[in-house]
């Protein structure tokens, strides 16, 4: 029985010293602010799951090694505002060029489709990606697709909104509300009641209107675990005349409604977003809300928000704690945003750089800046999708004569 | 007197909008307009959405707005002839991939055939910012699938021809792709609607054992001058290097020689660095670069514009020569010179402005294999029709703290 028990544990000891990584990415400084990591180590890759992370793996048990000791390595960055229902709006984009190459492996759909269209985004488009995308779902039946029937509540059905996140409850993570005009609360009640019946969260994008205040909205209007996206933009009061953040604000965030950057064309504004983080409020989450018009002079990618807001103070375990667990928490996805032995290898390399840049916000104000952050390799999945600096690539002196096949 | 008109005159200039004579001035930047032999530092003012004037000098108070683009080259929006934007699987936007990258006109290779046209006109041609133009699919679906692509009973030369006389303005020739069946019927019919429609033809064809075909055929008696072929640094549509010797096939110059024109088409199988780099040393460059963009092509081998004019000039063309490909050769394949692809005075003003980084940059090929070069273009502004477009690092805009208060909307 002892013997056994020997001769088990020599074949796990033996076995562990054979083991073979399909991948492994060497010497690279991981930043992982969920399981607080932050500091060298090789992270090995089998099939599409991360199999060890340590500070040694030797290079001979890796099929593939890639060297990125001059990098970051961060979890797969989750991009909770994004707009990639590519049938759909027309300022909508596809999502695999605009995700990976940006290091986001996680993007979730800010509302672009609602129960009414829906399943045509996710065969057209989810199936088809090689980014995970994740949905919000839009309280109004048709979504984003056309104009005039964003305002009109006959249109915002909370139980079949409900019935549509329960039946796709690993892709819809909750209620998207945006755009609403009229002066009443029918769009942030529905769809705060769809999120309660489908026990998921609600992100708000909100337009105040006499009547319907800021100050309600997040105090008495959402829930804890809400997320309020936009809310450097100037929509919503969130700075007094003297430029000092509101009382609600700290009394909201004391609630629980979480505060989402949500970039886009109009919502991040330097003029209102260094003063607020000098008064120490700071997103809860980084997002772009990228789109047609947004990517353009605003730049909003995934790593131009995230070099924003180091230029703006916050450090660099700051930047990617919001861009990776936060979210995640946010959307009730504690299975992403972290590096774990046995979890999802998604992960995004990430280079800071160093010299002189300066980035554009929504207002066209230009903030000028020492470093700034490029993913240079994203993995999703295991496979590596991306990679600008051929790190993973063999020089193509090395791969023999031409023939033609492939 | 006289000190009040100084006084009166140096004001104007200083405040001077309402006598400016120019909306924006681009100032201090390396022109290269190949179509104009312009090559060296001058001034690219536009008014009205046009190229006003190129000259040295020009004064910053004539411009309601400067940029200084010093260190930087300033060309023609670039044209990519070769680009997917509707039809194709893997067709992606045009404004999100072109504008960041300095191409202000795409020609969509062959995604809409006669029959889908209308559409894409509707969905992709009118709303986007990048001038799109069409080499019309001779198949009537368009590039929707191999059951379409080889169905030689939807390949009708006078509806497409039809097509074609009805939006000149959009479409500038006819496409043939990926035609997997035997016999010069798809070639034949693509040259004939060429004919009818007075076009130039693209051509993208694999020949395969049993095909029936030979490339010396198709390029020395089947396609006409102005006719182009494009993926030549594939191996298995051309076969430009003769691939036990390695030399150049000769009857690739005598089709030179013709006025058949060679386009690069990069693509996801479609640049080879062994094929590039022989072909390259040989003297065989592209008449025409371009990108076969598309959602796997711009991923790993990035073959977006720059990109393509990077991997060639560390084959060893000149910069010059990578803009002349890019710009006012397409323009002139499609017959769209000089309206398209110079910097010509009262010319649309599509301008692009890139950064020559010297340093170690990895390209890739479509077999992702790398070379390691030391010449990088990079887009850093785009100008369309006259607009800031892209303006990576925020040139023609003030500091946020010089940007004025800001109005809550209420």
């Amino acid at each position: 029985m002892r013997a056994r028990l020997a001769l088990i544990a020599l074949f796990t000891c033996a076995a562990n010293a054979q083991q073979i990584y399909d991948l492994v990415l060497k010497g690279g400084h991981v930043i992982d602010p969920k399981n607080k990591r932050n500091g060298r180590l090789d992270i090995a890759i089998s099939g599409n799951k991360v199999a060890k992370i340590s500070p040694r793996i030797p290079a001979a048990q890796a099929r593939q090694l890639v060297d990125v000791g001059d990098y970051y390595v961060s979890p797969g960055l989750i991009d909770i505002h994004t707009h990639f229902d590519a049938q759909g709006a027309p300022l909508n984009l596809n999502p695999d060029h605009n995700a990976l190459r940006n290091g986001v492996t996680t993007a979730v759909d800010a509302g672009s489709s609602g129960h009414k269209n829906f399943e045509e985004f996710k065969r057209q488009v989810i199936d088809r990606s090689a980014t995970r995308i994740l949905a919000f779902l839009n309280i109004v039946g048709a979504g984003m697709y056309g104009g005039k029937v964003e305002d009109d509540p006959g249109e915002m059905d909370a139980e079949a909104a409900a019935r549509t996140v329960r039946k796709y409850p690993r892709i819809i993570v909750g209620i998207k509300t945006a755009h609403f005009q009229p002066p009443t609360w029918d769009a942030v009640d529905r769809a705060v009641k769809a999120a309660e019946l489908s026990k998921t969260v609600v992100m708000v994008d909100f337009h105040p209107k006499p009547g319907r205040g800021y100050r309600e909205l997040v105090l008495e209007h959402m829930r804890p675990g809400d997320i309020h996206t936009h809310f450097y933009g100037r929509l919503t009061p969130q700075l007094d005349d003297q430029k000092k953040v509101q009382a609600y604000m700290w009394e909201a965030r004391r609630r629980g409604v979480l505060f989402d950057v949500g970039h886009g064309s109009g919502s991040l504004w330097f003029r209102i977003a260094v003063p607020a983080i000098q008064q120490g409020f700071v997103p809860d989450t980084l997002s772009t809300d990228i789109h047609k018009d947004s990517i353009m002079l605003p730049g909003a990618t995934m790593t131009n928000v995230m070099s924003k807001f180091l230029a703006m103070g916050l450090t660099l375990d700051q930047v990617i704690e919001r861009s990776t667990v936060n979210p995640a928490k946010a959307i009730r996805r504690p299975d992403l945003g972290s590096i774990e032995e046995g979890g999802v290898a998604d992960l995004a390399v990430l280079e800071l750089r160093k010299g002189q840049f300066a980035f554009l916000d929504s207002g066209h104000g230009k903030l000028t800046t020492d470093k700034a952050l490029r993913c240079v390799l994203t993995v999703r999945d295991g496979e590596v999708v991306w990679d600008t600096e051929g790190l993973s690539l063999g020089d193509w002196k090395e791969a023999g004569p031409y023939s033609n096949f492939k | 007197m006289r000190l009040s008109v100084l006084i009166l005159t140096s004001l104007m200039a200083m405040h001077g909008s309402a006598q400016s004579q120019f909306d924006l001035l681009l100032k201090n930047g390396h022109v290269i307009d190949p179509a104009n032999q312009i090559d060296g530092v001058l001034d690219v003012a536009i008014a009205g959405g046009k190229i006003a004037r190129v000259a040295a000098g020009i004064p910053a108070a004539e411009a309601r707005k400067v940029i200084d683009v010093k260190g930087l080259y300033v060309t023609p929006g670039l044209i990519d002839l070769h680009a997917h934007v509707y039809g194709y699987s893997g067709s992606i936007f045009p404004d999100d991939s072109a504008l960041l990258a300095g191409t202000t006109t795409v020609v969509d290779a062959g995604g809409a055939g006669w029959r889908s046209f209308d559409e894409m006109l509707r969905r992709v041609i009118k709303p986007s910012r990048t001038r799109v133009l069409v080499f019309l699919n001779i198949v009537g679906h368009g590039m929707i699938g191999t059951k379409y692509e080889d169905d030689v009973a939807d390949m009708d030369p006078e509806k497409t021809a039809a097509k074609i006389r009805e939006h000149r303005d959009h479409i500038v020739g006819i496409k043939l792709a990926h035609f997997g069946g035997e016999g010069w019927v798809a070639v034949d019919r693509a040259i004939a609607a060429g004919k009818l429609s007075d076009t130039p033809v693209m051509i993208d064809d694999k020949i395969f054992t049993n095909s029936g075909r030979t490339s010396r055929e198709k390029l020395l008696d089947k396609m006409r001058p102005g006719d182009l072929h494009t993926h030549m640094y594939n191996d298995r549509q051309l076969e430009v290097i003769d691939r036990f010797n390695g030399k150049l096939q000769p009857y690739m110059l005598e089709a030179r020689r013709r006025g058949v024109l060679f386009d690069l088409g990069h693509g996801g199988g479609s640049f080879l660095w062994p094929v590039a780099n022989k072909a390259m040393a040989q003297g065989f460059a592209p008449d025409t670069i371009s990108t076969d963009l598309h959602s796997s092509s711009i991923m790993i081998p990035e073959s977006d514009m720059p990109n393509c004019m990077s991997k060639l000039m560390n084959l060893g063309m000149t910069l010059q020569d990578a803009v002349l490909r890019s710009t006012a050769n397409p323009a002139k394949a499609i017959r769209r010179l000089p309206e398209l692809g110079t910097l010509g005075e009262g010319r649309e003003a599509d301008v692009a402005v890139f950064r020559l980084r010297d340093g170690v940059f990895a390209f890739k090929d479509a077999w992702r294999k790398k070379l390691l070069g030391t010449k990088k273009l990079e887009c850093v502004l785009t100008i369309r029709a006259g607009r800031v477009v892209y303006d990576q690092e925020g040139r023609g805009f003030p500091e946020w703290t010089k940007a004025g208060e800001y109005e809550v909307i209420r």
